[in-house]
């Protein structure tokens, strides 16, 4: 039985990794960092598999522990707090494709997501995955006029941080 | 273009270089040691409930079960006893469900409260143990002062009043580093966890 789900979990896992892997990217800033909040995701995925009842669709399960994960479970490990470089967000961005100001930009954006607090990073990433208020409300366990609210302070912050 | 359009954009883009682990991969990555903050509120909250209790097991000998008899204080104490053991039964009790009830499958907002309410549990019993630590000492004091055997010790025309000034200082002292004690456990792990919880809840109308 327990071979079974963990086969399943596994199967489930895999298909919806890069889930997970944008969490990762959202909340840290270097691949040291990524992969230790990828494993630690990924084990609070298997502890809370037993209770998930297909309530949800297992995609939108995955982006809730991945969260609760990312804002509340996780204890940074010492490793992942030294390492402030903000220029390894670098490696996030796919050079050559971009006219220079359009890659400037990005590098700047990206900065300054990763100075944002816990909270405001959750909505920026709901946000770039097009969630809409009302799944955004769902998620996070707010009403849908305080996902509104929170979300276009966010979007305010983030332009005002770009065109002072 | 709209910058956040453009970080869309990009972030859509960008999902061709995530990486991608294998089946094998992720199943090595399950049973890893997870490094959970409520795993370690669990083992804190566990010793806050053994080790008091352990320093009762070990301090409360025969010898001060007599010191006991030989104030009168017998039947106190074992009210007492009997008292704070029902109560610290209670508090395990309520502990246990507020545990059960942290699930990483519940959304940020309740996941948080849920800690939050565990901690609070635990934090009522701390203060009971607070308590019960003033309660017994000063009782404790005011009998072994009434005492012939301590009234003969003392010189003559000692100032009871500084006697018990001192005494009743060095319990509120103890108790203070308790408390201290404390307050540094919960800060090193409730502070991230309240100032993301007061962001989550507040309407953003103030």
């Amino acid at each position: 039985m327990t071979k079974e789900l963990e086969h399943k979990f596994v199967v489930d896992l895999e298909k919806n990794q890069n889930i997970v892997h944008k969490v990762c990217r959202i909340y840290t800033n270097n691949q040291d960092a990524h992969n230790d909040l990828f494993q630690e995701i990924s084990i609070q995925l298997w502890k809370a598999y037993p209770k998930f009842r297909g309530e949800a669709k297992f995609s939108t399960w995955m982006y809730r522990v991945a969260l609760n994960t990312a804002i509340t479970l996780y204890r940074k490990s010492k490793r992942a707090v030294k390492t402030q470089d903000f220029d390894s967000v670098l490696y996030k961005i796919e050079s050559s494709v971009y006219d220079d100001t359009e890659e400037e930009q990005l590098k700047i954006l990206y900065k300054t997501i990763h100075h944002l607090s816990d909270i405001e990073k959750a909505l920026v990433f709901l946000y770039l995955e097009d969630k809409n208020y009302k799944e955004i409300a769902e998620t996070m366990g707010i009403t849908e006029v305080n996902a509104r609210v929170k979300m276009s302070r966010v979007k305010n912050k983030l332009k005002e941080i770009l065109n002072p | 273009m709209d910058q956040l359009e453009l970080l869309k954009k990009d972030w859509k883009k960008q999902e061709s270089t995530l990486p991608k682990l294998s089946k094998e991969e992720l199943s090595k990555l399950m049973y890893r040691k997870s490094s959970s903050i409520v795993k370690w509120i669990f083992i804190i909250s566990v010793l806050e409930f053994v080790i008091p209790n352990l320093i009762i097991l070990i301090t409360g000998s025969k010898s001060t079960e007599q010191i006991y008899e030989d104030l009168g204080l017998s039947n106190f104490m074992t009210i007492f006893l009997i008292v704070s053991y029902l109560i610290i039964f209670g508090f395990i009790l309520l502990f246990y469900k507020n545990y059960r009830s942290i699930s990483a499958n519940a959304n940020p907002k309740v996941l948080m409260q849920n800690i939050i309410k565990t901690r609070r549990t635990v934090k009522y019993y701390i203060w009971f143990n607070l308590a019960a630590l003033a309660i017994v000492s000063i009782v404790v004091l005011n009998r072994t002062f009434d005492s012939n055997e301590f009234l003969e010790k003392i010189p003559e025309g000692t100032n009871m009043l500084v006697i018990w000034l001192i005494s009743l200082l060095l319990v509120a002292v103890a108790v203070a580093i308790l408390w201290l004690f404390y307050r540094l456990i919960y800060g090193i792990f409730l502070n991230r966890l309240k100032r993301n919880y007061n962001e989550l809840i507040s309407n953003g109308i103030d």
